[in-house]
């Protein structure tokens, strides 16, 4: 049962313009590179130039006695005075468990952090490590996954006499899913690849270290999406007492996952803050970034699925070959664990699962990035839809409702013990097939014209702790917040989730303030530092703020107004029932001349005087909010694309999303989250590639190479919403902010193949580039055009 | 990245700039617009010693639009040529092609002659100083010299410009009834190109009495295709024989494989781009 | 290690500055640590995403593309220069209306491009296919973006 809000909702719901866009918009707010201390100096990473390599030395004479250089820092150094860094989210059996702050004998990718040199400029510690000689044997690298599963493959750790760290099954055992795909009339059977990509926010990461010796005190101003999970594993790897060390997150420019843990070249660059005794700051390049920054999404997925010749789904079963680069990073193997636990979707059938398998390769380590696993799972599941339905010449929208979870048969468990919770996945779907279609004239131009659709659930809320233990995700689930009523009649809500570009500020603020019945502008919400912010162990990640966030709020900000109104109610002798707040002031209900200033109950509430029998002062609340389970939004996305059959290329010309995510905070905060998500989706669609050679090195390292989607690529997205409440989140929300980047390569893919059906059984891999299309079209139409 | 160290010049006339360069052209950068160099720069790409900012020179800025030819000066900005109303009416392809070059924000900066001598194989301007058998004129202390674009332009980014020369101008001329189109195909708006034509024809009597293919992201450096040209030359220019030409131009290009595209595909592509730039004159729309 | 350095005098939003720098300085990083304002970001020094972008003399350019000396005696606006008395930029409220932005760290680059070009006389459609397409921004998607600059349009052209 919901915990539905305390009153009838005003500003929840609304498209209230964010509160803190003033200070974004006038260059006010302070980003980890605007922040200046005092005597601060800058550092530059020291780096592998190679792929594999055993570490000779780290010659650092030739820097000489440059006065500006204060400290370069060599990996032996580092290993001695860190210990590794954990692994968060371990599979079982998994053969590495954490990773060393830098490595000392054998360096595994090109841009592995090996040293730091710091100088009173960052040109002048560029110049310094530019003289800096590393002399490293190579060692011969594997660049693919399926190399490094190979018997000649050279091994990153030659005593385990493979590459692979992780292999479980998934889902239903084997036998039973082989069963049903040899009981079954029809099969689709397709070999998948989804390239490595990499985040990209528009800022980089970076941060300001400063050592206090006199207190022995650490502060770091880390562009992090989780302070305090920083925070732990800065104490936990420097030594130091959990108490010495404060994050603070000041303004964040994006993170979409890549900020989502503590990185070794950040713990480097706190160890020099605390060797020199002065601020120190790092900035991540750009180019850096593409490297030192994890990647994310490769995998290979050789997936069946087997239905009956009604088009019902039988089976549906995924081989999936996951590249997580060097070693396991924070969250190792999670997006391929998510990929095979998010597989089926919104379908039913009789049998799922699968084989995870995940190998090491001399590549940058891959971690967490904006639908985690679900967009993988989305590519891999919508394109055998499709071609299931090719096969039998049945409509795509017509398989997927004839297989689609019914409203009435939620909740809904899957094979991969997924318990959906609540929604209406056929009216997405259908309210998505409605609005792509349109009644706009086509131009006769010589292009091919087709639909695609993509449906998906989308695994939001992250939670519940005793979930997140079943998994071995080594961090607690829930969320805390403190709402204080002030004795002025304002209110701060202090969160342990913070904002990075998603409008927390406003939408916390939001729910806080209906709950409290005070006008919005009333509120303000607090985040980001762990010396205040309360206790959050796994912090703004996995669409979980609002949901368990926004829960907290809803609790703590719903008991203060319960106390001030029982506070009221002993005031005006009245009974709590009959009152009513009117904006800044609480009477009794058709009694305007009854009504006191909020500001004067508060302040005597605050003072202790005048109180019912039983009741302490202080109008400040903490709520724990450990949700119930994970919380289940979907959406069907549709594209509409024409395909220049001589360039190959693909012009999208509509796109619509039909979505629910349970109640909606602020309509203007979701839907921008939702086009900001499809933007990501259609560059991982068509244009972004993380490129390595077969060696392990790099290939695409700017943005010259690395092509992020811009204006011109991203056409005006059309969203529509339906609101099916969380039957367990206090006030009925779910989380949403993945959702948009999990559909749109399907429903490009899909769109593809319904367009130019020849070549359909070739449409498996992104991204969709006019090269790649082209040769597609080549390879089934022949000729030159 | 940040910069390496380097020693920054800015001399205020031409004669300065051209002694700079012969004390010190084998370890010097010319700085023009500075959008290709100085993104090399803070790459640490590019490390010269020695750094000639040529932005306040006067009397290399100038566009001069004549009945025969179109001079345009090294230090042009793109956005000017772009906006210079008797050049869009003298030689529109100009504006066409330059609509191409990066974002209004890139051109506001970028010169003419930074872009020429930057020579990036799949940069828009040479496909027009090919197409209309274009000229560059290098200055130096010991004087100056005009070279063909097929001498200018050597190999990728590699021109025939001496390390004590810089471009002065650049000299398109304008034959008599040649209409001109550009068309290239990018990954993104403003992007490099993956491949690009520049076609020209006029027309006599009914018959193509001129024709010029010039194509880039295909080579090294932009190429023509005579085999093609002559194709066409004296013919109807009908669908047959813009096939024909289509096949020919795919003999003549020599692309290469990158992480973008491969060489197949560029190959055929710019086949294809080139014929569809031919119909569009054809059809006698050429803007 | 220091450089070869000269004095770069410029005036920025009205106040004139005068600082002495490595010549290798990039513009960007003279306004945001020598002379304090922050509020133009870098985002990649390639001249890609746009989020640097100042004008230089009235015309849109990315300043990590611009060495300091380059810009001795030039006239800057940066965005510090737009709101007045309290009272956003027409831009400004534009993109606050729409929302325009998420994280924010790209928006000054793309609301001083839209400045600068429609200024420099282009017209709405030019600005929204052509300008903006020169801006990177990984959070918003760029409709909304659109949308702002389409809402402020007739305003900006009229002043």
């Amino acid at each position: 049962m919901s915990e539905t809000l305390a009153r009838p909702a005003t500003l929840v719901g609304s498209r209230v313009p964010r509160v803190n866009d003033r200070k974004l918009l006038t260059g006010a707010c302070r980003f980890v590179d605007d922040i200046d201390l005092p005597g601060m100096v800058h550092a530059t990473v020291l780096r592998s130039p190679v792929a594999h390599g055993r570490l000779r030395s780290v010659d650092v004479s030739p820097v000489g006695d440059d006065p500006d250089v204060l400290l370069v820092l060599t990996p032996q150094e580092v290993a001695e005075a860190t210990r590794p860094i954990p692994c968060v989210w371990v599979m079982p059996g998994q053969r590495q468990t954490s990773y060393p702050v830098a490595p000392i004998d054998v360096t595994r990718y090109v841009g592995e952090p090996l040293g730091l040199v710091v100088a009173t400029s960052r040109a002048g510690a560029e110049d310094a490590r530019d003289l800096i000689v590393i002399a490293v044997d190579e060692l011969p690298a594997v660049g693919a996954p399926e190399a490094a599963l190979g018997e000649e493959a050279p091994l990153l750790h030659p005593d385990w006499g493979t590459n692979v760290v992780v292999d479980i099954p998934r889902g239903d055992p084997g036998e039973v899913v082989t069963a049903a795909v040899d009981g079954s009339p029809h099969l689709v059977s397709m070999r998948f690849r989804i390239q490595r990509l990499s985040g990209n926010p528009v800022e980089t990461r970076g941060l300001v270290a400063h050592w206090d010796s006199r207190t022995q005190e650490l502060t770091v101003w880390l562009a992090t999406q989780v302070p305090h999970h920083a925070r732990d594993h800065l104490a936990e790897t420097l030594g130091l007492p959990f108490d010495a060390v404060r994050v603070v997150a000041p303004d964040v420019g994006g993170g979409f996952g890549t900020k989502d843990h503590l990185y070794p070249d950040e713990i480097i660059v706190c160890l020099a803050a605390m060797r020199l005794d002065r601020p120190v700051k790092w900035i991540e390049d750009r180019n850096e970034s593409f490297l030192a920054s994890v990647q994310s999404r490769e995998q290979i997925h050789e997936a069946r699925l087997a239905f009956a010749d009604d088009g019902r789904f039988v089976a549906l079963h995924t081989d999936l070959l996951g590249d997580i680069g060097a070693h396991p990073s924070n969250v190792g193997a999670g997006p391929a664990f998510v990929a095979t636990g998010m597989l089926e979707g919104p379908y039913k059938f009789d049998s799922a699962g699968g084989r995870l398998r995940c190998v090491l390769t001399n590549k940058t380590p891959t971690g967490a990035y904006r639908g985690f696993g679900m967009q993988q799972a989305a590519w891999v599941r919508e394109r055998l839809v499709d071609e299931a339905a090719r096969k039998l010449a049945i409509d795509p929208a017509e398989i997927r409702r004839r297989n689609m979870i019914r409203a009435d048969e939620l909740p809904y468990t899957t094979h991969h013990f997924q318990n959906y919770d609540s929604g209406d996945y056929v009216g997405a779907l259908d309210r998505a097939a409605e609005l792509i279609r349109t009644d706009a004239p086509h131009h006769e131009d010589g292009r091919r014209r087709g639909i695609g659709l993509s449906s998906y659930i989308e695994f939001t809320g992250l939670g519940p702790s005793r979930v997140q233990q079943l998994v071995n995700f080594r961090l607690g689930g829930y969320e805390t917040a403190v709402v204080r009523m002030e004795s002025d009649g304002t209110a701060t809500v202090l969160t342990g989730v913070c904002s990075h570009g998603q409008g927390l500020e406003t939408s916390l603020a939001q729910v806080a303030a209906d709950q409290l019945g005070i006008p919005l502008e009333d509120v303000t919400v607090v985040f980001g530092d762990t010396a205040t912010a309360p206790y959050s162990s796994t912090g703004t990640i996995a669409s979980r703020s609002m949901a368990v966030g926004g829960g907290a709020v809803v609790r703590a900000a719903g008991r203060v107004q319960e106390k001030l109104m029982r506070a009221a109610a002993h005031m005006l002798e009245a009974s709590p029932e009959d009152l009513e707040m009117q904006g800044r002031t609480i009477g009794v209900r058709g009694v305007p001349s009854s009504g006191i200033p909020v500001r004067e109950l508060a302040e005597k509430v605050w003072l202790g005087w005048d109180l019912p029998e039983g009741m302490a002062p202080g109008l400040e609340e903490r709520e724990l909010h450990d949700p119930a389970d994970i919380s289940y939004s979907y959406a069907t996305h549709a594209a509409a694309i024409a395909v220049d059959l001589e360039t190959g290329e693909i012009e999208i010309e509509r796109y619509v999303v039909a979505h629910d995510c349970g109640v909606i905070v602020n309509p203007m905060i979701v839907d921008g989250q939702i086009h900001g998500g499809v933007a990501q989706g259609l560059g991982g669609a068509l244009l972004e590639d993380m490129v390595y050679d077969p060696e392990g090195n790099p290939l695409t390292t700017t943005f010259m190479d690395y092509l992020l989607p811009s204006s011109g690529e991203v056409p005006d997205v059309v969203v529509e919403h339906t609101e099916v409440p969380s039957p367990f989140i206090p006030g009925g929300m779910k989380g949403m902010g993945e959702g948009g980047t999990i559909a749109p390569a399907a429903a490009i893919g899909n769109a593809l193949a319904d367009a130019v059906p020849e070549i359909a059984d070739l449409v498996t891999e992104t991204p969709l580039s006019p090269s790649r299309v082209w040769t597609w079209i080549r390879q089934r139409l022949g000729g030159e055009s | 990245m940040k910069p390496a160290l380097f020693s920054y010049r800015d001399p205020r006339t031409l004669e300065e700039a051209l002694e700079l360069l012969a004390e010190h052209g084998d370890e010097a950068s010319l700085l023009a617009g500075g959008q290709s160099l100085v993104p090399l720069l803070n790459l640490r790409l590019a490390r010269p010693s020695v750094l000639i900012d040529v932005n306040r020179i006067p009397g290399l800025d100038g566009i001069e639009v004549r009945e025969d030819r179109l001079r345009v000066g090294a230090l042009v900005r793109a956005a000017g040529l772009e906006r210079h109303t008797d050049v869009a009416s003298a030689l529109p392809v100009v504006r066409e092609a330059l609509r191409y070059v990066a974002h209004p924000q890139i051109r506001n900066r970028t010169t003419i002659g930074g872009n020429l001598a930057h020579a990036d194989p799949a940069a828009e301007l040479p496909a027009i100083v090919a197409a209309l058998d274009g000229t560059v004129t290098l200055v130096s202390r010991g004087g100056q010299r005009e070279v063909s674009w097929r001498d200018f332009f050597r190999g990728m980014l590699t021109t025939a410009r001496r390390p004590d020369e810089m471009v002065a101008w650049v000299e398109l001329p304008r034959p008599p009834g040649l209409r001109l189109t550009f068309l290239e195909v990018a990954r993104r708006h403003g992007d490099f190109a993956l491949a690009g034509a520049c076609v020209g024809l006029s027309a006599e009597n009914g018959t193509v009495a001129d024709a010029r293919i010039a194509l880039i992201g295909v080579g090294g450096t932009p190429v023509r295709v005579p085999a093609a040209e002559e194709s066409l030359i004296g013919g109807p220019l009908d669908a047959e024989g813009l096939r024909e030409m289509e096949a020919r131009v795919r003999d003549a290009a020599k692309p290469i494989d990158d992480v973008h595209a491969s060489a197949d595909y560029r190959r055929a592509l710019v086949a294809v781009l080139a014929r569809r730039g031919a119909a569009k004159l054809a059809e006698g729309s050429d803007a | 290690m220091k450089g070869e350095t000269r004095l770069v005098s410029v005036t920025v939003n009205g106040r004139r500055h005068e600082a002495e720098t490595e010549v290798r300085t990039l513009l960007s990083d003279f306004l945001r640590s020598e002379l304090g304002y922050t509020g133009t970001h870098v985002g990649c020094e390639h001249g890609v995403c746009g989020a640097c972008t100042v004008l230089l003399d009235g015309a849109a350019v990315r300043s990590c593309l611009l060495l300091a000396p380059q810009a001795d005696g030039a006239e800057i606006t940066t965005i510090e220069a737009l709101a007045s008395e309290g009272d956003l930029h027409p831009l400004q409220e534009a993109f606050h209306r729409e929302h325009g932005l998420q994280c924010g760290f790209c928006t000054p680059g793309i609301v001083m491009a839209v400045l600068g070009e429609s200024e420099a006389g282009r017209d709405l459609d030019e600005v929204v296919d052509d300008v903006l397409a020169g801006h990177l921004c990984r959070c918003t998607g760029y409709v909304n973006i659109r949308a702002a600059v389409r809402r402020a349009w007739p305003e900006l052209t009229r002043r």
